[in-house]
């Protein structure tokens, strides 16, 4: 009878289904468990091997008409030269969308061949549940001595970073140091004003300096604004990195403070930066500062963007914040006044020091899944994007398509991995070669960046009259902004410090956001006066402390400790 | 279950297999997609990790129902579920009967079907699209915030202000939905004997009057049951609404379970506790359904299901 | 109703009418504005200067559309999807509630049945395991992990099945006399009598299946994949966000040319019209449809 055999095939088919789903995914993948035979490492000899990727993209990735993600100049290169088949096992947006990707695959016990972890934790997680490959023998057989060079710039923290148990579990990205968020200051006005700043021209300023200077634009008023500012901040007054834009950070770090950092103080306990006396002592400047009408009175409403048209209106001169704002913030000033000049200054300290901590050397990781047979081709991966194609130029002239990608500016999501990888002091480097091209002391060839190269052009092109704005910031972040972080490197002018960058603790996970309301809410209250300097900064320590900080510090020790 | 189908013919077996028939391949379908994950929820019970799957994972009993308990999120989460969810039933509501009966007295056809295709239509669109109108409406620089602050009162943080962001998710839910909500209330009114309100305008009743001792206590039933069917959504809060308009900013005040369990459980890779909060709350759900339709079973004669 | 012929009534009559007009144009007016951002120049829309008029009129964010190939790739993943959901949902939900109308003196296992779909309306085993499911299916990345999970609507089975229970036993009655089955009966007696709740229940699933984002977001693991309204929603981008996470200034420069948001207010437009164009035809069930669901005769 129909009806009994229809019976029987659904029965049937849904106990097929149900085996299949609950034992697939405790067996993890099954596509990769054939070619179990011995590690071949010659690209050519090995046959061409599949690799999985799961792949972290951008919204605007500026590819030419035809490619995609899958199929761009990056990945045909590195299928020929590795002899692979790049497939994306997903491809998504970082942040939440990528980081669900993950979970999902993760869930389901089966991850690609090779992707990227955006943090520590979850790299901490795939390694307890040993769910990625031990890279240490691949790493010591075939990463490049180049790219060896880039980790050791480092002095280990990149590769201590991934190190579990003495085995190499990840390829790290690189983050070099931001260096110190910098005065940015309105010097057309300087001038127009009659003022003198950074007197010695040592191109550093103590707070005083920058105190008088606020107070200058005001009374001045160089351009009429019916309410001129001082110095404007963001409601959350400090950063979590040396050069926070918007913040206060440069003041405190010149006070010996370093607001949203663990590290060791001066008696070797750990500790966060942002309940320490010197806090308090930034505190109480900016309070001071407020109070004299120098910061801006409605410090704590403003949002970002508000902020950023008190400097279009001429209302602002003085912005903190990192070398390269004139790239995306300074740039909205200068396309509604072309006269606009800003130049930076660092904040010293009382010995003259110029106040500043390491960044956390990796916080991104490229993994392989411990099913894929062949580790060894995410060390070639690496040796290919971060020393063959900076290196090699016969590597571009093989891939004209590569080449004009650099030239194009497509974003560099589309390599197959989407990290970094240069020396701690990249940076500076390839300035030290668009420095020395711009004073005719090298050429234009030389510089061994596509982006170093487009940024000397730009800045070749406005110094002779395009008056293009991209010119007008490469100008400002890189002859003045990297300029003068070269300058304070050359001179020795660094104080360094090294936070310690631990992984998210338990109480972290669920006490945290609360400790960041306590304290920026604490911090605007104090530096507004609608708390009391002294019992407000006591109330809000003793809180932090009381709430989980406390705690998470103990918990932070026993970490170090493993 | 199969033994049982393979029984002996009765009388009306002929018949019977055709209603198998119409009724299997759904229900194929329903097993799959609804019954056969459900065995998943054992990982509620374990400290699942994928690589060893549901049957390598140790179990671990209540453990992440215990967690659950004790974790000062959980309280406000559920806060704030509630407390958007009731908002959204309550004023729902009270805008949806009120608008019915106002339409009920338009005696222009044109306007009176114009307005019903205006007002019904937002129930038809997507949370993504009219999440992304709320945003271009309700940020510090959108069109509210420019009237807001040209009669004086000044800029309100509509998406990042703990005050009133509950409020907002509240006030665009009803907007959405009042329209649409109020037809079954405007088919109530219709169904009220026209004899009464003659009878009680003879008798010289103003119209609140008519208003509130005819039309009202004929809604009532419906009043009632709609009340009941409402109820039993009461922990969720809206998963599409509140995910498209919501930020870390406002966590404290709009995250509501679905979005938590989303963030914690899938986002998060807490997946055994994602799913102990998830089963609980369908638990809590289910519950709620069952006594709702015994209620409205018992107290209008209708039920929900 | 009566209309007391006094000033007082004509008063009121205004008010109501005034209120009524009121709740319309709230309703409109928002609807409006995004249109009139769509039509917008970009620079007024930075600045918030538009209200319910375009400024600075132009079409050009419609004429970047037309080359935008994603957005007509998703544009068809979700025509596709809305058309083979419609199709399988109706195959499936309309026999079955018919079935369901059944005594369980006809129909023995009918209560069993019932319980089964109250209980998958109520109950479900979570996002992570459907996820494994419709994976170790091999799914993923298809189109029908967009359809099959949502295969039976419960909703609209209980929807039919109060119709059906509607329908005058003796219609049936003297198609079985002459000899028609079951099947018969549902095909040329049911059916027929049914198309208004039929098209109730496919407003439901069409606008269902159009205006859902979040299986795409799940089961689809490239944008490439992602159905309408997954796209859509893929657009909003949060610039604080951005400027905290990026990577490299360059990555910065981008983010002047992300915020399109006269671009995407032309996108979300254009994604609601296959709903507009089916609104007037289907707007007169709703009625049928809402109040089937509530109000049992």
């Amino acid at each position: 009878m129909f009806n009994r055999k229809l019976k029987k095939a659904a029965a049937l088919t849904l106990a097929g289904i149900m085996t299949l789903s609950l034992w697939g995914c405790g067996s993890g993948s099954g596509s990769t468990s054939e070619s179990s035979q011995e590690t071949v490492t010659d690209p050519a000899g090995r046959g061409t091997v599949t690799v999985t990727m799961g792949r972290q993209t951008t919204a605007n990735p500026k590819f030419p008409s035809g490619d995609s993600y899958e199929d761009n100049a990056y990945i045909r290169m590195t299928e020929e030269k590795l002899n692979i088949d790049i497939q994306d096992e997903f491809e998504a947006e970082s942040g939440d969308d990528y980081n669900r990707q993950v979970s999902l695959a993760l869930s389901a016990g089966t991850l690609p061949s090779m992707m990227k972890v955006a943090s520590k934790d979850e790299l901490t997680e795939l390694y307890e549940n040993e769910l990625i490959a031990d890279l240490t023998d691949v790493y010591n057989q075939y990463a490049s001595d180049y790219v060896k060079a880039i980790y050791d710039s480092f002095d280990g923290r990149a590769l201590d970073n991934v190190t579990y148990d003495g085995k190499i579990m990840a390829i790290p990205a690189t983050a070099s140091d931001a260096g110190t968020s910098m005065c940015w200051v309105r010097s057309d006005w300087v001038e127009s004003l009659g003022l003198t700043v950074d007197e010695d021209g040592d191109r550093c300023l103590t707070l005083d300096e920058v105190r008088a200077l606020a107070k200058a634009f005001i009374d001045g008023n160089p351009e009429q604004a019916e309410h001129p500012v001082g110095i404007a901040f963001n409601a959350s007054l400090t950063g979590g990195t040396s050069d926070g834009t918007n913040t206060i950070n440069a003041i405190a770090y010149a006070l010996g403070a370093y607001p949203r950092l663990w590290f060791e103080n001066a008696a070797g306990e750990l500790t966060y930066g942002s309940i320490e006396p010197e806090m308090k002592e930034a505190l109480s400047v900016i309070r001071s500062w407020y109070e004299e009408g120098v910061v801006d009175n409605q410090l704590g409403t403003r949002t970002w963007d508000d902020i950023t048209s008190l400097l279009t209106n001429g209302q602002c001169g003085i912005v903190f914040g990192s070398w390269h704002i004139p790239d995306w913030l300074l740039n909205n000033v200068y396309t509604l006044n072309d006269k606009a000049v800003f130049t930076p200054y660092a904040v010293v300290s009382e010995e003259g020091k110029v106040n500043c901590t390491h960044a956390n050397a990796t916080g991104e990781f490229v993994v392989v899944s411990a099913d894929f047979d062949h580790p060894e081709i995410a060390i070639e991966i690496l040796n290919l994007f971060y020393d063959d194609l900076v290196n090699d130029s016969a590597l571009l002239e093989a891939y004209p398509d590569v080449a004009s990608y650099l030239n194009e500016g497509v974003d560099g999501t589309a390599r197959p991995f989407n990290i970094e990888v240069k020396s701690n002091t990249y940076l500076l480097d390839e300035y030290g070669f668009l420095k020395a091209a711009l004073a005719g002391e090298g050429t234009r060839e030389e510089i061994p960046t596509a982006e170093e190269r487009s940024n000397y052009d730009s800045i070749k092109a406005y110094q002779e009259g395009s008056g293009d704005v991209t010119g007008w910031c490469k100008i400002h972040s890189r002859t003045k902004g990297v300029d003068l972080l070269t300058y304070l490197t050359e001179n020795d002018l660094y104080n360094w410090v090294t936070p310690v960058y631990p992984e998210t603790t338990d109480t972290m996970n669920t006490s945290w956001a609360n400790l960041q309301t306590l304290e920026e809410e604490n911090f605007i209250k104090i530096v507004t006066g609608a708390a009391p300097l002294d019992e407000g900064f006591e109330s809000f320590v003793s809180g932090w402390k009381a709430q989980g900080g406390d705690t998470i510090i103990a918990e932070i020790k026993a970490q170090l400790e493993q | 279950m199969k033994s049982k189908m393979l029984k002996p013919l009765n009388k009306s077996r002929g018949q019977s297999s055709f209603f198998h028939l119409f009724v299997m391949p759904g229900m194929i379908f329903l097993l799959i997609f609804n019954y056969l994950p459900m065995f998943g929820l054992v990982m509620a019970f374990q400290d699942f990790v994928p690589a060893k799957g549901f049957f390598g994972s140790k179990f671990v009993g209540l453990k992440h129902f215990r967690y659950m308990l004790q974790l000062p999120d959980i309280g406000r989460v559920i806060r704030n579920t509630l407390i958007i969810a009731l908002g959204k039933i309550f004023f729902g509501m009270i805008l949806a009967i009120a608008f019915a009966i106002l339409l009920n007295e338009i005696r222009m056809k044109f306007l009176k079907s114009t307005v019903q295709t205006i007002v019904y239509l937002p129930h038809f669109l997507s949370w993504v699209v009219l999440a992304a109108v709320a945003v271009n409406l309700f940020n510090l620089d959108g069109s509210v915030n420019q009237i807001l602050s040209s009669i004086g009162i000044g800029k309100i943080n509509f998406l990042g202000s703990n005050q009133v962001f509950r409020k907002l998710i509240i006030g665009t839910d009803v907007w959405k939905e009042f329209g649409y909500n109020s037809v079954v209330y405007l088919a109530a009114i219709t169904g009220i004997d026209p004899g009464l309100h003659e009878a009680a305008a003879i008798d010289g009743a103003s119209w609140w009057k008519r208003i509130w001792h005819i039309t009202i206590p004929g809604m009532m039933p419906i009043i009632m049951l709609m009340t009941a069917m409402n109820l039993t959504s009461v922990l969720s809060a809206g998963f599409d609404q509140v995910y498209n308009l919501y930020s870390p900013i406002v966590y404290e005040s709009g995250d509501v379970l679905d979005t938590y369990v989303y963030r914690i459980g899938l986002v998060g890779r807490q997946y055994s506790f994602g799913a102990a909060v998830g089963l609980a709350r369908s638990a809590v759900a289910t519950l709620m359904m069952v006594t709702a339709n015994h209620l409205t079973d018992k107290l209008t004669g209708q039920r929900i299901y | 109703m009566i209309d007391n012929k006094g000033t007082s009534a004509r008063i009121r009559n205004t008010v109501i009418h005034l209120i009524v007009i009121l709740l319309g144009l709230i309703c409109l007016l928002p609807l409006i504005n995004i249109v009139a951002i769509s039509f917008s120049g970009s620079a007024a829309v930075t600045a918030n200067k538009v209200g319910l008029l375009p400024v600075d009129f132009t079409t050009l964010a419609y004429s970047r559309i037309i080359s935008d190939s994603q957005f007509w790739r998703s544009f068809g993943i979700s025509v596709i999807r809305v058309a083979l959901t419609l199709a399988l949902n109706l195959v499936l939900v309309v026999p079955m509630s018919y079935a369901m109308t059944r005594k369980t003196s006809e129909f023995r296992f009918r209560n069993v049945y019932m319980n089964l779909l109250i209980f998958a309306m109520l109950f479900n085993g979570g996002m992570i395991p459907t996820y494994i499911v419709v994976k170790n299916l091999g799914l993923l990345n298809s189109i029908w992990a967009l359809i099959l999970p949502g295969a039976v609507p419960v909703f609209s089975v209980i929807l039919m099945m109060n119709f059906f229970k509607g329908i005058p036993r003796a219609l049936e009655e003297a198609a079985i006399v002459d000899g028609a089955n079951p099947l018969q009966v549902l095909l040329h007696v049911m059916i027929p009598c049914a198309k208004p709740s039929i098209a109730t229940i496919s407003l439901f699933s069409v606008v269902g299946s159009w205006n859902d984002f979040f299986s795409g977001l799940i089961y689809m693991q490239k944008v490439k994949d992602y159905p309408i309204m997954t796209y859509i929603q893929s657009l909003s981008i949060d610039l604080q966000e951005l400027v905290n996470n990026a990577a490299s200034s360059s990555a910065l420069e981008n983010i002047s040319e992300l915020s399109n948001r006269n671009l995407n207010a032309a996108k979300i437009v254009v994604a609601v019209i296959p709903l507009l164009l089916i609104y007037p035809f289907l707007q007169k069930y709703l009625i049928s449809g809402m109040t089937m669901g509530a109000v049992k005769e």
